[in-house]
């Protein structure tokens, strides 16, 4: 290191690294020597030395009681409010609004599913309902219909693949089985009243039509339907059709036997 | 406990623990900013401003960042918005003759508070830069390291730089003697 061939601002680095204690031994002696010789060298030396020293001997500054003063009350307002964002945080964790949540959201779905399939049920109950009214209003129309024979037939048969049977459509199978110039179809009513007889009017109907009934094909089937029936109340009934002088040998024979089965 | 644990424990919800902070550096933070402003009790509102930052933005903090070089790059934001809000540069209204005045006290002997004041005019007549570069090192006495960690440079940069500032010093510090 040649401290004459460099320049004073790379010299006056070389001095403050020296006043700081920062260079090796080998620099510093060479900056003593250049010190010893250079007049102006070490004039800077000694003011950097005095800036050094005075910066070394700046004291600190305090800061006033208000300074503390104020940040505490600072920190005491923040920790209340941060400790009111952590009450709701504590007393309601997110955890619990989502199960909040995701329970609403089952319990309305469930409601909402209930009712759609409640809606559904009562939607396809509606359209059997109508379709059955749209069935019974032609089934009607097919029984009351006077220039067709085969078209009252055909009403009956629609009433027999009915599961049950209302006042009305009874009255109608009634008038059929009674009033009918058609034996077949007579007999039909009846068929189509017997399978209802469980129910009480239609057995009432099924044991009035015995006393009153006067087609002989029509008196045997009832008869028979009484048999199976067990209905022992037709007893009396059958006796007077047996006693009828009128009553033809066929009808009273299976009057007859039914009163044997019965009584 | 280092600063960095207390300031994760601060960040984690325990604000309690930024009182230890505030005891450890507040005059560390106070001293920068009186240097850098020349005006004690604008520092003692920069300072204040510095732990409310610090506390207000607490989550901002990255762990694994040096607490010392965070609250220090808070500090210099802080002293830089005070002056930009003000729309001055600390050197165009800074009276360097009143300086001193705002910053020593009286009660001191002559003779140090007459090296006092030449020191803090000569300090006022540098750029802000080598102010702030001379109050970090020299009189705060941090490592090159930390301060091109706050100033985001280099330490070789650092180094060359302080040894600029330190010879501007000397000559305004000399003028201003003969006067």
């Amino acid at each position: 290191m040649n401290l004459l061939s460099m320049d004073s601002e790379k010299l006056e680095m070389l001095l403050i690294d020296y006043i700081d204690g920062k260079l090796t031994e080998a620099e510093r002696q060479q900056v003593e020597q250049e010190l010893v010789r250079n007049e102006k060298a070490f004039r800077v030396y000694e003011q950097l030395k005095e800036v050094i020293h005075a910066i070394d001997k700046a004291k600190k500054l305090e800061p006033s009681h208000e300074l503390k003063k104020q940040f505490d009350e600072f920190l005491a307002t923040e920790i209340k409010a941060s400790k009111k964002e952590a009450k709701t945080i504590h007393f309601q964790p997110a955890f619990y609004r989502v199960a909040a949540a995701v329970a609403l959201l089952i319990i309305g779905g469930g409601i909402g599913f209930w009712i759609s399939k409640n809606n559904d049920q009562q939607q396809r109950l509606a359209v059997i309902e109508a379709e059955l009214r749209a069935t019974k209003t032609t089934m009607m129309g097919l029984m009351d219909n006077q220039q067709s024979a085969s078209q009252r037939l055909q009403g009956i048969n629609v009433a027999l693949t009915m599961g049950s049977a209302d006042d009305e459509v009874v009255k109608a199978l009634v008038k059929r089985m009674n009033e009918d110039p058609n034996t077949n179809v007579r007999l039909a009513a009846l068929d189509a009243l017997s399978k209802f007889h469980t129910e009480p009017q239609v057995r009432k109907v099924l044991l009035d039509a015995l006393s009153t009934q006067k087609d002989p094909m029509v008196q045997i089937a009832l008869i028979q339907l009484m048999v199976k029936m067990k209905e022992k109340s037709v007893v009396n009934d059958l006796q007077k059709i047996v006693d009828d002088s009128e009553s033809m040998k066929a009808v009273k024979d299976e009057a007859y036997s039914g009163l044997l089965i019965l009584s | 406990m280092t600063d960095e644990m207390i300031m994760e424990a601060v960040k984690n919800g325990d604000l309690q623990q930024a009182s230890l902070l505030f005891e450890r550096y507040n005059k560390r933070i106070y001293n920068f900013l009186a240097r850098m402003t020349m005006d004690r009790a604008l520092a003692e509102d920069l300072t204040q401003n510095v732990f409310l930052r610090i506390i207000k933005y607490r989550n901002s903090y990255r762990e694994g960042l040096r607490f010392q070089s965070w609250i220090y790059q808070v500090a210099r934001n802080i002293f830089s918005d005070h002056y930009q809000m003000h729309k001055n540069r600390f050197s165009d209204f800074v009276d360097v003759e009143k300086i001193s005045e705002h910053i020593t006290e009286r009660n001191e002997s002559e003779a140090l508070e007459e090296q006092e004041k030449l020191l803090e005019r000569s300090m006022a007549m540098l750029s802000q830069e080598q102010r702030e570069l001379l109050v970090l090192t020299r009189f705060q006495h941090m490592k090159y390291e930390d301060v091109a960690v706050i100033m985001d440079t280099t330490v070789a940069n650092i180094k060359v730089k302080v040894h600029r500032a330190i010879a501007k010093l000397r000559e305004h510090y000399f003028e201003l003697e003969k006067i």
